[in-house]
């Protein structure tokens, strides 16, 4: 009896050795937590050459002051063929283990973009670690080591500042969608054109990644996200900025909130109303071989400011600034369609809602999509509603 | 048959986690396309019709399991070997179920771990379990039914509340996407998972009253129909048709897209938890309904004592059988278009067939 009770002791003990579990453990500070990811290519080898930026844990506490000079992150820059190849020499380098679960930034570089980036991606669908909700920029006018190394002021892990950039901005002002690593796939395997927001770099990279940049009111080197990478079938082709930018969101239904600049009768661009909620409905038709783009936009917006003298109280007033609003509207959507129909590449999705709805009849016309879209009529319907002016009914006056 | 009895919940607990078990991790019905929840309600009828066929063997004989009455029907010289080959296509089945775990479990998190530790660390689980019997095993269904249910909701219910739905990928269904819903819906999901039900066969004589099988069992198929379509149907509404044919979990991957409000987000260890514990159900009966169709072929007394020798093998056919999940995957394909046919449907309805001539111009001695 007490051998039997020893022996299923001795059985516990060995069990319970195996849920601790520590088979495949990871200790935290063995790890370097990897912030952002940049990829170029480097043009005379063919490889990649993958950026890290690593966080540097006791540079980045929440406490204010500078309690060490040490920088909040790190780079290591490492020249592979493959994107896993990279993160395993890189080991060279760090002193930690790179742990990439905490990614929060990927930048294509404009060099890798241009040859197309489909390739870099597939690691991130792969690994388990890499996540699909990574934010997604291409460099423009640089490369994207460059954009990694730059120092932010407010955020102290840079990667982590830009993905909030690219959020803030496509939130509230709208010219720019913040893009996830998930949706550039489902992009690129949709077989159609598509964007991806731009981040630039003002200023020099020299300056840019030293601490003392940002001991000043105005940091020497700054980064902001600029226009959108057009992509057709996944490479960089052009980039579209301004109107034609915000347009291609709005065709996109990717408005949350912008800016409207109205002209009112007096004054030029005077009235600035804040669109709050856009929604636009698409459907495509085909006649004669020719397709017909039916796009209808509801919009609803707050006046927000007004620098002319309108009298906001009377209702045919409001009207005529909705459709001031309409007609603005409607200039930066034909804008960014006739932008598209020019460069013959169709990233706005018209086409693959078209295969959608009508798989058969996309069969005959999906070989010469693209010039086929670029033939295309934009029959463009747009609706604004002023729900609100603020604070105010009318603007103030000085008696003349 | 023995004292050990199951309650009507339990039963329907079982069968609906046994349903869930990997249909509701891996992809099913690829050759659907995007309609491959509508291919799952398409081959619901057929489960249902399916299930009336072995409850009607059941109420025939109701004190014995497939291998019984096997032999009754066909007589012993065909019956007796033709029960023999149910025992290695339920291993093998089961083990193929242990192996889908291993995998998940392998390239989510556990990268260095070897398969079979991972592997033996479940089986030890079934085996503990079905050495207890299969009351007690009854008994922790009803439990973990509620927690499966509990995390179904909570799962389906962030991925909506992220706003990662879009029904555009599920709609407009076209007239080819019916037709492909049909082809891939029998037999393939008809087999997959609603066909496995053959496995119940064995469990069902332990019912406490043998009239209810019938209805509860139909009620707890159709749920589990339901709740795959509907969770097959978010996944692919969230990935689109393209990642999800590509993803060899396509249920994780949905998974890790959500964040609400950057707070709720990385909730990965849910779905590995449905694994594991579908699994573990699943297999559990697989092992189950093994191990009491060689007890009653051998004349074995007391089916406890085979589960660890069947534990075992299924433990190293779980990594033997393939090299890797590619070919696992292969193996699975040939597997579910040839031999899991011919046990879960052709064989059950020939015997249903059989048993209605002999009855009918009293054949029987």
């Amino acid at each position: 009896m007490k051998t039997k009770h020893l022996s299923v002791l001795v059985l516990f003990v060995l069990l319970s050795l195996n849920l601790a579990g520590c088979w495949n453990s990871r200790e935290l500070n063995e790890l370097a937590i990897v912030s952002g990811i940049g990829i170029d290519r480097v043009m005379d080898t063919g490889k990649l050459r993958v950026t890290f930026q690593v966080v540097n844990p006791s540079a980045t506490t929440t406490t204010q002051g500078a309690s060490t000079n040490q920088s909040p992150i790190s780079i290591y820059t490492v020249n592979d063929r493959t994107v896993f190849g990279a993160l395993r020499r890189a080991s060279k380098q760090a002193t930690r283990q790179l742990f990439f679960a905490h990614a929060q930034l990927l930048v294509i570089g404009e060099s890798l973009a241009e040859g197309g980036m489909k390739d870099v991606l597939d690691i991130f669908e792969r690994s388990h670690e890499l996540r699909l909700n990574t934010t997604v920029l291409v460099s423009r006018d640089t490369d994207a080591e460059s954009i990694l190394k730059v120092l932010l002021p407010q955020e102290s892990v840079p990667s982590i500042g830009l993905g909030k950039k690219a959020e803030n901005t496509s939130k509230v002002w709208g010219e720019t969608p913040q893009v996830s690593v998930f949706e550039t796939i489902k992009e690129i395997t949709g077989g159609g054109g598509f964007t991806i927001s731009g981040v630039r770099m003002l200023g020099n990279v020299e300056e840019g990644q030293k601490k003392a940049s940002l001991e000043q009111t105005k940091a020497e080197t700054s980064i902001l996200i600029s226009g959108q990478a057009v992509f057709n079938k996944g490479k960089l082709m052009n980039w579209i900025d301004g109107p034609e930018a915000r347009g291609a969101q709005w065709i996109l239904d990717k408005i949350y909130e912008t800016n409207l600049n109205l002209d009112s009768g007096d004054q030029a661009k005077a009235i600035a109303v804040n669109v709050v909620f856009s929604k636009t409905k698409i459907k495509v038709e085909m006649r004669d071989g020719l397709p017909i783009f039916h796009i209808r936009i509801n919009e609803e917006g707050n006046l927000n400011e007004t620098q002319s003298a309108v009298n906001l109280s009377q209702n045919h007033e409001i009207r005529k600034l909705e459709a001031e609003m309409e007609k603005l509207t409607k200039k930066e959507v034909q804008e960014a369609f006739q932008a598209a129909q020019k460069a013959e590449c169709d990233y706005f999705n018209l086409g693959n809602e078209f295969k959608r709805v009508n798989p058969a009849e996309w069969k005959k016309v999906e070989k010469d999509w693209n010039q086929i879209f670029a033939k295309g009529t934009l029959e463009l319907q747009v609706h604004a509603f002023i729900r609100a002016t603020g604070m105010r009914v009318t603007p103030l006056k000085a008696p003349e | 048959m023995k004292k050990e009895i199951i309650g009507p919940s339990q039963m329907f607990a079982m069968i609906v986690l046994f349903e869930m078990g990997t249909a509701i991790v891996i992809p099913i019905g690829l050759e659907s396309g995007h309609a491959v929840w509508l291919s799952i309600l398409m081959a619901l009828p057929g489960g249902v019709l399916l299930y009336l066929i072995y409850n009607d063997l059941y109420r025939q004989f109701p004190n014995l399991i497939i291998s019984g009455y096997t032999r009754k029907i066909l007589g012993k010289y065909i019956g007796w070997p033709l029960s023999l080959l149910y025992i290695p296509v339920l291993m093998f089945n089961g083990s193929r179920n242990l192996r889908e775990a291993g995998d998940l479990l392998i390239s989510a998190s556990y990268d260095r771990t070897p398969i079979l530790i991972i592997n033996s660390i479940m089986i030890i689980a079934v085996m503990y379990i079905l050495n207890k019997g299969i009351e007690v095993f009854a008994r922790t269904a009803e439990i973990y039914f509620w927690i499966m249910m509990i995390m179904g909701l909570v799962c389906n219910g962030v991925v909506i509340m992220a706003g990662l739905v879009d029904f555009k990928n599920l709609f407009p269904l076209h007239y080819k996407d019916w037709m492909d819903a049909l082809t891939s819906a029998y037999p393939n999901i008809w087999i997959f998972p609603f066909g496995e039900l053959v496995c119940f066969t064995t469990v069902l004589p332990y019912l406490k009253k043998s009239g209810i099988s019938g209805k509860m069992g139909v009620t707890a198929i159709i749920l589990s129909g339901f709740l795959l379509c509907f969770t097959h149907a978010i996944e692919i509404s969230v990935l689109g048709m393209d990642i999800y044919s590509r993803a060899a979990f396509p249920i994780y991957t949905t998974i890790t897209l959500v964040n609400v409000a950057n707070f709720i987000q990385r909730l990965d260890a849910l779905v590995i938890l449905t694994l594991i514990i579908g699994v573990f159900f699943k297999m559990s009966i697989y092992c189950f309904a093994a191990t009491v169709i060689t007890a009653d072929l051998f004349k074995v007394k007391d089916y406890r004592r085979l589960v660890v020798p069947v534990g075992v093998i299924v433990l190293f056919t779980s990594f033997i059988s393939a090299e890797n999940y590619i070919s696992h995957l292969n193996e699975g394909k040939v597997f579910l278009k040839y031999f899991l046919p011919a046990i879960c449907a052709v064989v059950p309805i020939l015997l249903f067939l059989v048993h209605r001539i002999r009855k009918r111009f009293g054949l029987y001695r």
